[in-house]
């Protein structure tokens, strides 16, 4: 194991400058249900820098899980996808399956939520750990268990070896959490996107989850955290993009969005806080099969315009070079 | 694997359970109105003298109060007492066991293949499921198994047996085995066309079993996990699916087994097979009561055998059954 | 959509046999026994599907007969998902003890081998049609308890039914106005598949010779053609259309199970995660 690796698309890890890793443009993510076209993403740009951590949040059903899951290639092969996804030389939606297999886990990697069911029940962990290195063919299969076992006891598991012939339903949801991200860690991949990493954790063992995440993403190595979960957001990462209704609202450095949020959306964020004082947004998101023509957020908006009902904002540069999609700003 | 105090807790757990259908049988028929022996000579004559009936009564036990009745009855059927036929006048366990051997002539082959055909296609079409390849499979399967074992079984005579003349009408043997014995390849020749009708039956109830649970395993978590992971289709649908979707499999699986001698009786029938369906439906012409009770403890026996083996098997492969943790 | 059109035909093809079933009378006034004929009669204008070996009207059985084998089928199935739909509705509602108790017994009377217990007790008793049909009901429902209990319990711990207890909804209400409601397409799927089931067993259990061979259906029919040698012979009016009529009803009942089963439940059948 070389801590440098070319990889198949050739990203050199020796250009730490704001090299872009992976690079969004247009993407639409669009499901067919019974009541129509479900609009789930809609026309997300967005740039991953190598090296830094990312966030996208939004609340359920915004499209962010989509949007991580568009990267991986793992949409469900009913959805319709248009725009590009560009990593290296590639376009990630439109590469053949080999060339996806081989970037999987290799070099992009998954931490999933729900760690009670995204274990295989009948697989033991250490062979579940090793997968990836023995799939890639990163080193034989023996190697791959040494390999499994370090990284077990690196992410805080007291008896590793142990550890690694027991299956999941004998751990608890914390450990799952961390097995989890052993998996997506073992090839050591270039970026790794965590799909709420946290969910369903309790305060203690989120805390424990969210300083490892730290520990082990350092150096190039990239996050991209998908979450509805501002505090692990600010905890973990430098830019944060705020998604609501299939679409980028806001983006920015994480300090700037969350003490001086531009978004009306993303200002209702941050006063729904507890910390803040526990201010609801009015009204519910509108659902993504029926979308309004102007601005989505302006049935729900406090500081709505005349032009907000018809027309559609677009994402805008500020002066301060942050990125805002709303009338206000133009 | 599997441990020894698992394995005991499901023996005594079976062993209760061919007690509760022994019991049940005795009761149900005991506490019929009239038993069977008064019943039985009766139906050969109404003008049977009362001595000769109580005589009768006394001889099997019949005056003793009930609960005595249970415990010798009890006694016999483990002791391999089964009584004797009305009809053949031998006894019942020989006679079944002799049938029995015929009908796993049938069975054994048409079982492997039947569940090894039904799981590997299932698995496929249930991996494949929503594309138009799934939709075909799964349909010609609804026909398939719409159609009744015994009219399949007819046709089959009709069409093979009659017009073609492919295969012998019917029996295990040609008559000429009176002369010369057994043959196999002559018995092969009789046997060929039940089994693959039977294998075909067993295949697309499998396949239905197999292809839902697939469908249900693609929709988990793990096999998401599996795809980040960066393994191809294939190995995700034999190494980390299948598994899992055996697990539902085993059970159902051999409960379907153990209804199969039973199911078998339709298949037999059509075919003059003389194993335990045959013998079912000699036993029913004749109302030959002891007989139809020994089949029916029979086929307990083989179901709870079959739920023992079911209950072992999953535990083989589910390591959450194995250490006894539920989830 | 080519499912629709599946439906609808199987649809027709019901009605049709339970409308022959009906007016059973007005198509064969000289009713199933009538000696109408010469033995073995091919088809003619007559007999619309020939005579059998003492020379009653095929068609005249055939209507007969669907009255019979169609009121087994679903009189059996209509109490088997009764039972196990209440007794589901109320082990579910209540759980605890109740239902603790009823899974046990579940468990032990499931190994019990159903048809081989039904053939002994007929045997004994020489029943009916309509006597055999509710027997096998009332064996058939044990195992749909279980599905429906489970059903129940999803349905049980969602808000509206707790509301519906915290508003002062008596027992009985939520049951039947609330849950049953919610386990109904369920129980639609069921009722349809269980008469598939039931009608073919019935057509089955009367070829083996299961009730008395005196009653004409489907069963009987088929089986005197082919113990009288009708395929030996090469007399294919006398078995094929009893068992063609048993096809196709089974296939239609079929079909529209599986149709309903894919509209209530679509994880069978479609979409690809």
């Amino acid at each position: 194991m070389s801590e440098t690796k070319g990889g198949v698309a050739g990203v050199q890890e020796q250009t730490r400058s704001v090299r872009e890793l992976i690079c969004i443009s247009g993407l639409k993510v669009i499901f067919s249900s019974r009541s129509g076209p479900v609009r789930a993403v809609d026309s997300v740009d967005l740039a991953i820098r190598e090296g830094e951590r990312i966030g996208l949040i939004g609340e359920s059903g915004s499209g962010k899980t989509v949007t991580g899951m568009a990267i991986l290639g793992l949409l469900p092969v009913n959805a319709v996808i248009i725009g590009k996804i560009r990593y290296g030389d590639y376009d990630l939606l439109t590469a053949p399956d080999r060339t996806l297999q081989q970037i999987r886990g290799n070099e992009i990697a998954m931490i999933s939520q729900n760690s009670g069911s995204s274990l295989n029940p009948v697989m033991k962990i250490g062979d579940q750990v090793a997968e990836p290195l023995v799939i890639h063919r990163i080193c034989s299969v023996p190697d791959a268990h040494r390999e499994a076992i370090r990284i077990l006891a690196e992410l805080g598991f007291d008896d590793p070896e142990q550890a690694a012939t027991r299956y999941p339903h004998e751990f608890s949801g914390g450990m799952r959490e961390r097995i989890l991200i052993a998996i997506a860690l073992v090839c050591r991949p270039h970026l790794i996107v965590a799909d709420e990493p946290t969910a369903g954790l309790d305060a203690q063992v989120r805390a424990r989850i969210l300083k490892l995440i730290t520990s082990q993403i350092s150096g190039n190595r990239t996050l991209f955290l998908i979450t509805h979960d501002l505090g692990a957001a600010s905890y973990l990462c430098d830019r944060i993009a705020v998604m609501y209704a299939g679409e980028i609202v806001e983006c920015g450095p994480a300090k700037d969005v969350l003490s001086l949020p531009l978004h009306p959306y993303t200002q209702g964020l941050i006063a729904s806080l507890p910390s803040a004082g526990l201010h609801p947004i009015p009204g519910m998101s509108p659902s993504p099969a029926s979308l309004p023509r102007g601005c989505r957020f302006c049935e729900r908006c406090p500081a709505v315009l005349d032009r907000c009902d018809c027309d559609h904002p677009e994402l805008v540069f500020t002066e301060s070079g942050r990125q805002v999609r709303c009338f206000h700003y133009d | 694997m599997i441990s020894g105090k698992y394995l005991l807790q499901r023996l005594c757990y079976s062993g209760a359970s061919f007690i509760v259908c022994l019991t049940i049988t005795f009761f149900l028929l005991h506490l019929m109105p009239g038993d069977y022996i008064s019943n039985y000579l009766l139906s050969l004559s109404n003008t049977l003298p009362k001595e000769i009936v109580d005589q009768f009564r006394e001889q099997f036990g019949l005056n003793l109060p009930l609960t005595q009745q249970y415990v010798l009855y009890l006694g016999n059927i483990l002791h391999g007492q089964w009584g004797y036929s009305y009809a053949y006048g031998q006894p019942v366990l020989s006679m079944i066991f002799g049938k029995l051997c015929w009908s796993l002539v049938l069975l054994v082959p048409a079982t492997i293949l039947g569940i090894l055909i039904g799981t590997v296609i299932g698995a496929w079409s249930g991996w494949k499921s929503g594309g138009k390849k799934d939709f075909a499979v799964f349909n010609v399967m609804i026909v398939i198994r719409a159609i009744p074992e015994f009219w399949w079984a007819i046709m089959a005579v009709m069409i093979f047996a009659f017009y073609l003349q492919w295969f012998p009408l019917g029996g295990y043997a040609s008559i000429s085995v009176l002369s010369t014995g057994l043959d196999f390849f002559d018995v092969l020749h009789h046997a060929l066309l039940p089994i693959i009708l039977m294998t075909f039956f067993i295949a697309t109830g499998n396949y239905y079993v197999m292809r839902n649970s697939m469908i249900a395993v693609i929709g988990e978590d793990y096999i998401t996990t599996a795809r980040a992971k960066g393994l191809d289709e294939r190995t995700i649908l034999w190494r980390h699916a299948l598994k899992n979707a055996l697990l539902p499999m085993v059970t159902i699986t051999t409960f379907q087994c153990a209804g199969i001698i039973m199911g078998n009786i339709f298949i037999e029938t059509v075919f003059s097979w003389p194993g335990i369906g045959y013998l079912t439906t000699q036993a029913l012409t004749n109302r030959d009561l002891p007989l139809l009770e020994g089949i029916f403890l029979l086929d307990s026996l083989i179901t709870i055998g079959a739920m023992l083996v079911a209950d072992i098997l999953s535990s083989a492969i589910d390591p959450r059954i194995r250490m006894g943790t539920d989830e | 959509m080519s499912r629709k059109i599946i439906l609808r035909v199987s649809i027709a093809i019901l009605g049709i046999f339970i409308a022959i079933a009906l007016a059973a009378p007005l198509l064969a006034p000289a009713g199933p026994y009538a000696i109408t004929g010469k033995p073995l009669q091919a088809p003619d204008a007559d007999h619309l599907f020939g005579t059998n070996e003492v020379g009653q009207d095929i068609f005249a059985q055939l209507v007969y007969g669907a009255r019979i084998t169609l009121l087994f089928g679903f009189c059996s199935a209509l109490l088997a998902v009764v039972i196990s739909t209440s007794v589901g509705i109320i082990i579910g509602y209540y759980g605890g003890i109740v239902d603790e108790i009823v899974c046990r017994a579940i468990d032990v009377v499931m190994p019990i081998p159903m048809f081989v217990l039904l053939i002994v007790l007929t045997t004994f008793f020489s029943p009916g049609v309509l006597q055999v049909s509710l027997l096998m009901g009332l064996l058939g429902s044990v195992h749909g308890i279980r599905i429906m209990r489970s059903q129940v319990l999803s349905v049980a711990r969602t808000s509206f039914v707790e509301g519906a207890k915290a508003i002062g909804a008596s027992d009985f209400h939520v049951m039947f106005r609330h849950i049953l409601p919610n386990v109904m397409p369920l129980v639609m799927v069921k009722f349809v598949t269980t008469s598939q089931h039931m009608l073919v067993m019935g057509v089955g259990l009367s070829f083996i010779g299961m009730w008395d061979t005196s009653t004409v259906d489907w069963g009987t029919m088929i089986q005197n053609a082919y113990s009288g040698g009708g395929v030996a012979l090469g007399l294919w009016w006398w078995i094929l259309p009893p068992g063609i009529a048993v096809v196709g009803i089974s296939l239609a009942l079929a079909l529209i199970g599986y149709s309903f089963e894919e509209k209530f439940n679509p994880r069978v059948g479609v979409n690809r995660i």
